[in-house]
């Protein structure tokens, strides 16, 4: 089990993220919801343990094991990894090398194969191709997700992995996600997207760095609807909690 | 083929062209027109038909004129290979190469220094691209590990109306020693010209490049581009030119370098100059540490630091 326990993070001596508090289990699918600007991508890279993304407080706990001190590839180690909301692109290299880590990851042709089909990328068009400009950003989202499925993690965060992919392509994150939820991944799923938040076990909701509601993803996104999409005061929460939070 | 007398020598130079990366049959196989030097000498030669290849000796080198006739269209690469193989000395090469209306051919060659210490290699390639023509001439050196070669490459294109031009030098897999890279391309109307430099710099290295388009034609294109990584304490200047000579001309300047090290140095230079309103150059550069969402994009998938670099390195330099 993943955990975070009491977590906050600071940034130029402002909180971006305080007291959260969560857990995360394998084999489920967590969906954290939030406005633009509530540190859902924050949260994301404290989990990965990102360069300057060390809580200033709190744990994180994997298995028991306190790793909120360990480095990214520590974390990767231990089975967490994270797609981000514009994945990386780099000069000169290819799909393949990319896919299998320059041959750290030992998959084969076939699993390569058929992690692209799951995204829908044709294999035969794409095994050669560079992971750079040239890729638009739906299909760089694409080639992520089929790293992640060659990865096989007990934890990953998918920070919007809906943005940028074309809306009939949903029923493809919804099916990737239930695969590697099926084989025992943890997903934590960051989205504004309702019907990809619905398939979720366990749903968050983030506004201003705090968590406002968690509970099932039916009630959650219910909420969210009602007051989120149409809130006057975005990403500032009511005083009440705040001043709880400050106490 | 192989010039007789010059077996021993052709082996030597053979073993290290294949360590090089090189295929040692391409220069036994009557098909494939190929040229050999060593030193100041041409050990062998293969010209097939509609290649006219012509050397001769110039001061402490070697000149080769070659010529592929109009519409002749090869259907094997010719193979160059320039060698050196003692272990101080001075070489001059000249290639004056000529590709005659539609003719189209790709080079691939490769120099050799393997125990050069004390050794300066001077190499001028005069193009000349008739209408229509298809050239493509791919340079890959491998040097020795003592990082004390000279190392001065120079071409000079013209390339002709509608014809084609792709200049590759690679560098990467040993030491460069002093490295100075000049290409320089005119283009007529609606030629093409791609210029591409990669090398790898380490310990003391120092490495000059300067890739120069002219425009020349309407509607003509161009495209200089430079890798570079650069270790330890090596120097990089890279300057990419670009020249928008005519109307409706499109060029496109870019440079990567990777600096890596304490008491390295890299420095990027892109000069795009338009002399016509209807000419349009961009330009891009990214320099210095590697890139850090790169980095954290591969540890984010179990690679180190270490590891994830070396994998963003061998993608810039293939």
């Amino acid at each position: 089990m993943l955990a975070l326990v009491d977590v906050w993070y600071e940034s130029d001596g402002k909180a971006i993220l305080k007291n959260i508090n969560m857990t995360f289990e394998p084999g489920k699918v967590y969906a954290i919801l939030g406005t633009n600007g509530a540190g859902k991508s924050t949260l994301a890279y404290v989990i990965m343990g990102l360069e300057g993304y060390r809580p200033t407080r709190g744990r994180i706990l994997l298995d028991g094991e306190d790793i909120t001190d360990f480095p990214v590839t520590e974390r990767a180690k231990r089975g967490i990894t994270l797609m981000w909301q514009e994945p990386a692109r780099f000069t000169g290299l290819r799909l393949k090398d990319y896919l299998t880590l320059g041959g750290k990851n030992k998959v084969s042709d076939e699993e390569i194969k058929r992690a692209l089909e799951m995204v829908g990328l044709n294999p035969h068009l794409y095994m050669e191709r560079l992971v750079d400009e040239k890729l638009s950003g739906g299909e760089r989202k694409r080639v992520e997700l089929a790293s992640v499925i060659l990865l096989k993690p007990k934890y990953v965060v998918l920070d919007e992995p809906d943005s940028g992919i074309d809306i009939m392509s949903v029923d493809m994150i919804d099916h990737v996600v239930e695969e590697l939820a099926e084989k025992g991944s943890c997903v934590v799923l960051i989205t504004h997207r309702e019907e990809i938040a619905l398939k979720a076990d366990h749903s968050y909701l983030l506004c201003r760095g705090i968590v406002l509601k968690e509970g099932h993803p039916g009630e959650i996104v219910s909420f969210y609807k009602a007051s989120c999409d149409r809130c006057d005061h975005p990403n500032e929460p009511t005083e009440r909690i705040d001043e709880g939070l400050r106490a | 083929m192989i010039v007789k007398d010059f077996e021993r020598e052709f082996e030597a130079l053979a073993r290290a062209y294949e360590r090089a990366g090189g295929d040692v049959s391409k220069f036994l196989d009557k098909r494939i027109a190929s040229v050999i030097i060593s030193g100041d000498r041409v050990i062998g030669l293969n010209g097939v038909e509609g290649v006219v290849l012509k050397p001769s000796k110039i001061e402490s080198g070697v000149q080769v004129d070659m010529e592929i006739g109009a519409g002749v269209v090869l259907e094997h690469p010719v193979h160059v290979c320039t060698g050196f193989l003692e272990r101080k000395g001075y070489q001059r090469v000249i290639f004056n190469i000529t590709l005659r209306r539609n003719a189209k051919a790709i080079f691939t060659a490769h120099c050799v220094f393997p125990w050069a210490e004390e050794f300066t290699h001077d190499a001028l390639m005069n193009v000349r691209l008739e209408e229509g023509a298809w050239m493509e001439y791919h340079d890959e050196h491998m040097h020795s590990e003592t990082g004390s070669i000279n190392l001065i490459t120079r071409s000079i294109a013209d390339v002709g109306m509608g014809a084609f031009f792709r200049n590759t030098f690679t560098l990467v897999k040993t030491r460069v020693g002093k490295l100075k890279v000049f290409m320089e391309a005119s283009l007529k109307e609606k030629a093409i010209a791609e210029l591409f430099t990669k090398v790898k710099a380490t310990k003391d290295d120092d490495v000059e490049v300067r890739e120069t388009i002219k425009l020349d034609g309407e509607g003509a294109r161009g495209l200089a581009k430079t890798n570079a990584v650069a270790l330890d304490r090596a120097k990089v200047s890279v300057v990419n030119e670009m020249y928008g000579n005519s109307p409706n001309t499109r060029g496109h300047v870019e440079c990567v370098e990777i600096a890596k090290g304490e008491g390295v140095e890299v420095s990027a230079l892109p000069i795009l100059i338009v002399k016509n309103d209807l000419s349009e150059l961009t330009h891009e550069a990214s320099i210095g540490r590697v890139n850090v969402k790169q980095l954290q994009t591969l540890m984010a998938k179990g690679l180190t630091e270490e590891e994830a670099t070396e994998l963003i390195i061998k993608g810039i330099l293939t």
